[in-house]
């Protein structure tokens, strides 16, 4: 009798492990389960049969029962386990996407050049211990020209053709006004560190090199004891914080009505280092800013005893540097604003 | 000013230093040479030839067939100048000759006949012909018949020389003649100079027939002296090419002589027709209202009382130190000549000469300033060289006015060279700077501890400590000023309210992906009239042009232009801004200064750029004002926005930006008309006053607490009617709920019309967040609370909860 039923039990456990190979997605294994391990399944109907054997042959049959339902439910876990690896392969790869198309457009915008330009020297100054400041670009003729030692009618008023607005107001036609302005604001006090970028105005015609309105920075010290040496310095370290440690700066002899001595200032040309080139026109430097001691009549209409104090002014255009250091030929790009020109910028 | 290198070497030794040497060491010195130019311009195997005999061409009309001896043969060279005659001399290019412009000299047929080499004008041999007299411009140049016979040309014509090109600031008119630059080099090459020990006054006794009277403080000196004939009005080659080399046009031997000494001296000088001055009396005043005068260029020249005239008794004979008059110009019949030289006051030069747009060589010397103590040796200079070179003959001595003669007195400077080597930075020696000053002309006289040095008068530019300061770092070297730190306290750095906020607006707006861009601040009201700004224009007194005639009194134009320029150079669309000035005036002309208002404005226009998830769309209202919330909220700023009333602006899609119960900026799309005047079809413009932002705008950060018990959130759709503003409802709970301090966030998340929404209507979704610091809400509190919102919404807008 028992033999029966073992021959029984080894029949539906061969029938449903070759079925359960066959079953090949999770509704097909479900099925496989109710029909195989449910509870109208052969097996349950043969546990349900058992109440009429002998308590020993129950014992044995129940034991060998479970053996099968055991064996059966593992294969059944091993083989959901090896269906879901497959199925969520499948899902993987239907989820697979093209990534070369481009991400959701961000638009990346960029600052313009000149201010580029105004914040890394501003930035440089501030940590060489000056401070930024602003003014008026509606200036009088006092400030603009008399106070800065160009008095009406000085052939130095040639070098600067300017926009009137009356016969006493005008567009400033450089940043130097600030300079008293300044030293006015400060009355008296020392010492004077700052740098002042602005728009200015000259009657000039636009061509490369040449724009009616431009940005300059102007820088002003004033203390006791300041020495040209001193602008020599404070230049030098702002040409190599700008341009790289191995700038070297060359002041060479001008004249500026405010002041005195007055000079311009050469850089290594940052085309050639110094060997010479069509940009420097073979010298091995470019000019890049004017500069000098600031005039002693300037001083003392700005109520500083030039006896007493000392310091320097220098003054660069921050359209020369953009162009030097982005290799633009021509300023008025920088005006025309072309979209395709400033997103050339946009890396910060 | 153009120097000749041989006229400079005649005073002063230039052995070893080469053209291009002598520029780089004025340079240096701080008198610029901007170029440095050989005369001759490729002249080669040229020589002085006489024409023998002259032929017509027998096949053509123009030309001829010269004979033509070149020291060692005679050659056959065809020739088509109308002026070949016999007897001259001319310049001859044999074969194999070289010419300016890389023209090689050969022998050529012209129609049958040979010809060997070419018999040349001034301008085939490089000479600009507007710097001769008309007679050596045109044809053949017939040279001086005293000229060897088959030399090379070059020495002869004086092509040997170079000049340089100085750029001279305005503060070094001492410079603007050779002997001031022989002065000035002396110094930078530590050469002595060898002018002659004086120029003599002419000896001649007796007092000048000339009388002069000077009515007007602006002449200071007059000095004249009378001469009789000029024979010979032929001016020597020599002078000729001197003359051609600084770049003044050789005209007549009388007006040549008087330039050549300007040049010279830097002193100015006019030669008059002495016939044409009635009763021989000049007469300096001031121009006569209504006075004119026809100048040498043939010019009526309408006179103002400002300018000032040389004169007889009856009329005016020239503008003093721009120009003479034609009354009396030197001509060919010219018997008598006075010969004027005298210091004009600068400023009154330099206003004649710019009321008529003129700008003679002798007003930029009177205008930057001329050495009086230059005034008498000139006038003896172009005597001298007038007797020796036209045979004229002085009558009388000059005539001075003043008439004692008071040598000019030098500027007298306390200088001490310790605070020199202080000032500078660099400590040169005394001896160096002794001998700097006396290279100069100047006069040192030793002190203690202060020098008393002495500038002679063609130095005006020397008056203080600093001028001199100057003088020895210029001359010792500016190369030799060391590079040095300051010594100066550490402070807090200072800096003007907005700057720091400019930063933090471009820093921001470049990351959400604006332009930052940079445009012109003069316009036009034109350009402006789109806009209709408040006030008026403010114009520029001489525009450049009339689209810039005017000060901008909004951004918006300027931003319509980038635009307008983009979209025709195929940029479909962006968005831009400018932090710029604005400036604003009530009437013009005002008492005050128009007001400077610094403005941030944006513009966006066109298309967004597209990618494969969101075709391009045109920009909208929303872009700005997502633009403009986010940064507000990068400012610590919490706005609101009310409909506005803007006249460029679309009625119906615009608002005014409030912060702080003030409104502080606008946004909009451009109204259709203002578009289509831009040529930009339609864009969003936002305007903020960066004053007004720095007003309100802040970077402190106070941290709250985070809360410890949970927040309910209610999701509310309703329906309203569509003219009903969603902030309405936002500002509505607000109120609804004051009386409890429950709430803590409305949100409008949603907004919808069409299907299930009845016409007229749209729904808005909104979010209520409720929560309390000290306790956890209860559902009946929230729901309450909700329905007390609803009942607000539906007394003041109709509004329904959807279902």
């Amino acid at each position: 009798m028992s033999d029966s039923w073992n021959h029984e039990l080894e029949e539906i456990r061969a029938r449903a492990l070759a079925s359960l190979a066959g079953a090949s997605d999770s509704k097909g294994l479900n099925e496989w389960r109710v029909e195989v391990l449910g509870k109208k399944s052969a097996l349950n109907q043969i546990s349900k049969a058992m109440g009429g054997l002998a308590p020993e042959e129950r014992r044995m049959l129940g034991e060998a029962l479970n053996r099968v339902r055991q064996e059966l439910e593992h294969a059944w876990r091993t083989r959901q386990a090896e269906i879901e690896a497959k199925e969520k392969a499948l899902r993987l790869e239907r989820e697979r996407i093209d990534v070369t198309l481009p991400g959701r457009h961000v638009p990346v915008g960029a600052a313009h050049p000149i201010s580029r330009v105004i914040e890394e020297i501003e930035d440089i100054f501030l940590s060489l211990g000056f401070s930024v400041v602003d003014g008026p670009e509606v200036e009088t003729d006092h400030y603009n020209f008399e106070l800065l030692n160009i008095p009406k009618d000085h052939p130095a008023r040639d070098m600067q053709d300017t926009f009137y607005l009356t016969e006493e107001w005008l567009l400033r036609t450089h940043t130097s006004p600030m300079q008293v302005r300044t030293m006015e604001r400060m009355r008296g006090r020392t010492p004077i560190r700052v740098i002042v970028p602005g728009r200015v105005y000259r009657r000039d015609e636009d061509d490369a090199t040449h724009s009616h309105q431009f940005t300059q920075i102007e820088g002003l010290v004033v203390d006791e004891g300041i020495r040209m040496s001193d602008l020599k310095g404070t230049l030098e370290a702002f040409a190599k914080a700008l341009f790289g440690p191995s700038q070297r700066v060359r002041l060479r002899p001008s004249y500026f009505p405010f002041t005195e001595p007055s000079c311009e200032v050469d850089l290594v040309c940052v085309s050639c280092g110094g060997g010479g080139c069509r940009m420097c026109k073979g010298t091995g430097w470019i000019e890049i800013l004017g500069a000098g001691m600031v005039h002693p009549r300037v001083l003392d209409m700005s109520g500083y005893d030039s006896a007493r104090y000392s310091g320097f002014a220098f003054g660069l255009g921050a359209e020369r540097i953009a162009m030097l250091r982005y290799g633009i030929s021509d300023i008025r790009m920088l005006y025309q604003n072309d979209l395709r020109f400033l997103r050339q910028f946009s890396h910060a | 000013m153009r120097a000749s290198y041989k006229w400079l070497a005649e005073y002063l030794d230039l052995a070893g230093l080469s053209p291009a040497e002598l520029a780089d060491r004025l340079t240096s010195a701080g008198l610029a040479v901007d170029a440095v130019d050989p005369l001759n311009r490729g002249v080669k195997g040229v020589v002085i030839g006489k024409i023998l005999e002259v032929h017509p061409h027998p096949h053509a009309d123009r030309l001829k067939v010269c004979r033509v001896d070149v020291g060692d043969r005679e050659l056959q060279i065809v020739c088509g100048a109308p002026n070949a005659a016999p007897q001259q001399l001319v310049p001859v290019a044999l074969p194999g000759a070289k010419l300016p412009g890389g023209v090689e000299i050969g022998v050529a047929e012209f129609r049958g006949i040979l010809s060997h080499g070419m018999l040349c004008s001034a301008e085939e041999l490089g000479l600009e012909p507007r710097y001769l007299p008309k007679r050596d411009a045109e044809g053949l140049f017939v040279l001086p018949a005293d000229l060897p016979l088959g030399a090379d040309i070059v020495p002869h014509l004086h092509l040997d020389d170079v000049v340089l090109d100085l750029d001279l600031t305005p503060n070094r008119s001492d410079c603007l003649s050779i002997r001031g630059l022989v002065h000035e080099l002396s110094a930078i090459l530590r050469r002595p100079h060898r002018f002659p020990h004086s120029v003599p006054a002419p000896a001649v006794e007796g007092e000048s027939p000339l009388r002069v009277r000077l009515e007007t403080p602006r002449c200071p000196r007059y000095e004249a002296q009378l001469l009789e004939g000029a024979e010979v009005r032929e001016t020597p080659l020599w002078m000729k090419m001197r003359l051609l080399a600084m770049g003044i046009r050789s005209i007549d031997l009388v007006v040549d002589v008087t330039n050549y000494v300007m040049l010279e001296w830097g002193q100015p000088l006019h030669a008059f027709d002495a016939d044409a001055i009635a009763e021989r009396t000049i007469v300096v005043r001031q121009a006569r209202e209504g006075e004119r005068l026809v100048t040498l260029d043939g010019q009526e020249r309408a006179l103002t009382p400002e300018m000032i005239v040389i004169a007889d008794p009856e009329k005016a004979i020239g503008l003093a130190g721009v120009m003479g008059g034609e009354n009396s110009e030197i001509g060919p019949s010219t018997r008598r000549i006075a010969l004027e030289s005298a210091c004009f006051d600068g400023r009154s030069v330099r206003r004649t000469g710019q009321a008529l747009s003129l700008r003679s060589e002798a007003q930029q010397r009177f205008e930057k300033g001329v050495d009086p103590a230059a005034v008498s040796s000139a006038l003896h200079r172009a005597t001298e060289l007038l007797v020796q070179l036209a045979g004229s003959r002085p009558v009388g001595a000059p005539r001075r006015v003043p008439a004692q003669e008071e040598a000019p007195k030098p500027t007298i400077i306390s200088f001490s060279p310790r605070e020199c080597s202080r000032f500078l930075g660099v400590d040169v020696p005394e001896d160096e700077m002794r001998t700097c000053f006396e290279s100069l002309g100047f006069t040192v006289v030793q002190g203690e501890r202060e020098w008393r040095v002495e500038v002679p008068t063609r130095r005006p530019d020397v008056a203080l400590p600093a001028d001199l300061y100057e003088e020895v770092a210029r001359l010792y070297g500016y190369d030799h000023i060391p590079s040095t730190s300051m010594r100066l306290p550490v402070e807090a750095p200072e800096s003007s309210a907005h700057l720091p906020l400019l930063r933090r607006v471009r820093r921001a707006l470049v990351d959400w992906g604006l332009y930052e861009v940079r445009t012109y601040a003069l316009t036009s009201p034109e350009a402006e009239a789109p806009v209709s700004p408040s006030g008026v224009p403010v114009p520029l007194l001489r525009p450049m042009s009339d689209d810039r005639r005017s000060l901008r009194r909004h951004l918006l134009p300027s931003l319509a232009e980038v635009a307008r320029h983009n979209l025709a150079h195929q940029v479909p669309g962006g968005a831009i801004f400018e932090a710029g000035k604005v400036f604003l005036a009530a009437s013009w002309p005002q008492a005050a200064l128009p007001e400077e208002r610094s403005v941030l404005g944006m513009l966006w226009f066109g298309e967004t750029e597209g990618d494969p998830f969101e075709r391009p769309r045109r920009y909208d209202f929303y872009d700005a004002k997502g633009v403009c919330d986010a940064l507000l909220a990068r400012l610590g700023v919490q706005p609101t926005y009310r409909a506005s009333e803007c006249a460029f602006l679309h009625p119906g899609r615009q608002a005014s930006i409030q912060a702080n119960g003030q409104s502080i900026g606008l946004i909009g799309e451009l109204h259709p008309d203002v578009a289509e005047a831009y040529e930009v079809e339609r864009a969003v413009y936002a305007e903020i006053d960066l004053a007004l932002l720095a007003s309100v705008a802040s970077a402190d950060v106070r941290v709250a607490p985070l809360p410890r018990h949970p927040a309910s959130r209610r999701d509310l759709a309703v329906l309203v009617p569509q003219a009903v503003e969603a902030q309405a409802l936002v500002d509505a709970a607000w109120d609804a709920l004051s009386d409890r301090d429950i709430l803590r966030l409305v949100r409008v998340f949603d907004v919808y019309t069409g299907t299930g929404v009845p016409e007229g209507y749209k729904s808005l979704a909104l979010a209520l967040g409720f929560q309390q610091e000290e306790r956890t809400l209860t559902d009946a509190e929230i729901d309450e609370a909700v329905n007390t919102v609803l009942r607000a919404w539906e007394a003041a807008f109709g509004a329904k909860l959807r279902a």
